[in-house]
């Protein structure tokens, strides 16, 4: 019972975070910012909208913002969100859900392809190219992890106390692979120095510009799937820069909240000091995370023999 | 991860990255200075040299290699406004992977060794031999004249770091006339490219010789 209680006002607070951000960097910009409920009016008035779709479109392009919500939604059933037992976990669970998150951007990007406008193609293979690093860096993560526990399920990963016991095995190294993850987020979610989602500049954008087609609820659903990522890759970064398990499911998911909004201060305050990079100094950014990754697995290697 | 120098030592082979996809000569020597004041250091930790000789020559060398090394460099770069990009033969990118590359080869390498300091701490072999060979990699793959000396003195940490590593006691006498060696060779390098650089400036444009920095 307690997964489904946690999971469901875990996707309903999805929303919420990301105001976190809006708020700090109006703070650093001198203003008074949206409200914190922001994004809940945006949705609100987004799926009041009809759709208004291009004649050059197909199914394909009615199918991707569905599957791209559908995605994040389901891989966030397999996460232990604030080290709480997952809905749903069964060996491998890591692949699948990789995967899962994989064939979301998968249909974004065909979902741009089927518009037939050259700046969405343009957006679709910057969106193609910086996430393939990541997912390097990613897989990179998760071997590690593997090698540490022995097991391929998130929940072996990310429940209870299982982080703390990562962080004592693997020690500084789990630091790099915090960074590495971080970084990861910033990429995957289109943040700045990666992608400025302020910008609405066609040359500049990445993810912006694949969406630029998708109207009302459509584009409601698109920004709802980009909450729930988000969140599903704060929570990860939560549980590993906070793995204690206080006893209590209401004080882990107090503890959570506070970290969550933490992290996502920290995603406001790197918007708010950095600016995007140049589009061909990213890929040299996300290589970073992988090289972290990297040297955090060969380094632990070294030690669990 | 057991030992404190083994942490100490990951954040080395992470500044070897670091150094590897720095554009910048500042990063550069950033990585440089961390690099020297770890190198020097380590020894405490490993726990011999405890005596008044030892920590004398650590504390001498610390000086010397992280801090007044770097420095010199750095106000050398500051007077010749060389701080732009590094003009690397090999990219950036590529840098990064080979760095990688270089560490699991220093990893697999350094088991064929028996050293008496395997006892303390796993990374130290590993460590001197990335500082090394990431050194020469500098030094090969960055085309101007500061870099190499750079490269040159992340490959003298290295030594050093090997120096620790083989001999347990009394190698500070060789160790420090090494480093007064690199000292006095850092300052060499550092007027020799000074006059070039004002060579360059008076004599007109002799664009192949750029070899400091193009502006």
């Amino acid at each position: 019972m307690t997964p489904i209680i946690i999971f469901i006002p875990a996707i309903l607070s999805a929303p919420f975070f990301p105001a976190i951000i809006l708020k700090v960097k109006a703070f650093f910009g001198g203003k008074k910012g949206p409200p914190l409920l922001i994004q809940y009016y945006t949705l609100a008035k987004l799926f009041k909208k009809g759709s208004v779709y291009s004649t050059s479109t197909t199914y394909i392009f009615k199918l991707g913002p569905m599957v791209s919500l559908s995605a994040a939604l389901t891989a966030l059933m397999f996460l232990p969100i604030s080290g709480a037992a997952p809905l749903f976990s069964f060996k491998g669970d890591v692949l699948f859900v990789l995967y899962l998150l994989g064939l979301g951007r998968f249909f974004t990007i065909a979902a741009a392809l089927d518009t037939a406008s050259p700046f969405e193609g343009m957006g679709a293979a910057r969106e193609a190219y910086f996430p393939i690093i990541c997912e390097a860096t990613t897989f990179m993560i998760f071997i590690l992890f593997y090698r540490l526990t022995g097991e391929l399920t998130l929940a072996s990963f990310f429940y209870g106390n299982h982080p703390l016991e990562l962080w004592r095995v693997a020690g500084a190294p789990l630091a790099f692979v915090v960074t590495a993850f971080f970084i990861v987020l910033l990429t995957e979610n289109a943040r700045v120095p990666v992608d400025d989602p302020a910008t609405h500049l066609e040359l500049t954008m990445i993810h912006e510009v694949m969406v630029l087609d998708h109207s009302g609820p459509d584009f409601g659903f698109i920004e709802m799937g980009s909450f729930c990522k988000l969140f599903f890759y704060a929570a990860i970064v939560s549980r590993l820069v906070f793995p204690f398990d206080l006893g209590h499911p209401a004080m882990n998911l107090a503890a959570f909240s506070l970290i969550m909004l933490l992290i996502y201060a920290a995603v406001g305050v790197i918007e708010s000091v950095m600016a995007r990079y140049r589009m061909d100094r990213v890929p040299k950014f996300v290589l970073t995370s992988f090289a972290l990754a990297f040297v955090a697995t060969i380094i632990t290697l070294e030690f669990v023999k | 991860m057991t030992h404190l120098v083994d942490i100490i030592l990951s954040f080395v082979l992470l500044s070897i990255i670091f150094s590897f996809g720095s554009s910048r000569l500042q990063g550069l020597i950033k990585a440089l200075a961390f690099q020297g004041v770890v190198v020097s250091i380590v020894p405490f930790f490993i726990g011999h040299d405890i005596t008044e000789g030892g920590v004398l020559f650590s504390l001498t060398t610390l000086l010397i290699r992280g801090i007044a090394i770097p420095f010199y460099i750095y106000r050398f770069i500051e007077k010749v406004a060389a701080h732009r990009e590094l003009e690397p033969i090999i990219g950036y990118n590529g840098s990064i992977f080979t760095g990688l590359l270089l560490i699991v080869a220093a990893m697999a390498v350094s088991r064929k060794f028996s050293v008496p300091s395997a006892s303390t701490s796993l990374l130290l072999l590993p460590t001197a031999i990335s500082l090394l060979v990431g050194g020469m990699f500098l030094l090969m793959a960055r085309r101007k004249a500061i870099t190499m000396i750079l490269g040159y003195i992340t490959m003298e940490n290295g030594i050093y770091l090997v120096g620790t590593t083989f001999s347990v006691r009394a190698h500070h006498i060789v160790e420090f006339g090494i480093l007064l060696d690199v000292l006095a060779g850092v300052m060499i390098m550092a007027v020799i490219l000074q006059n070039i650089k004002l060579k360059m400036q008076s004599g007109g444009e002799d664009t192949s010789l750029n070899i400091i920095s193009k502006e």
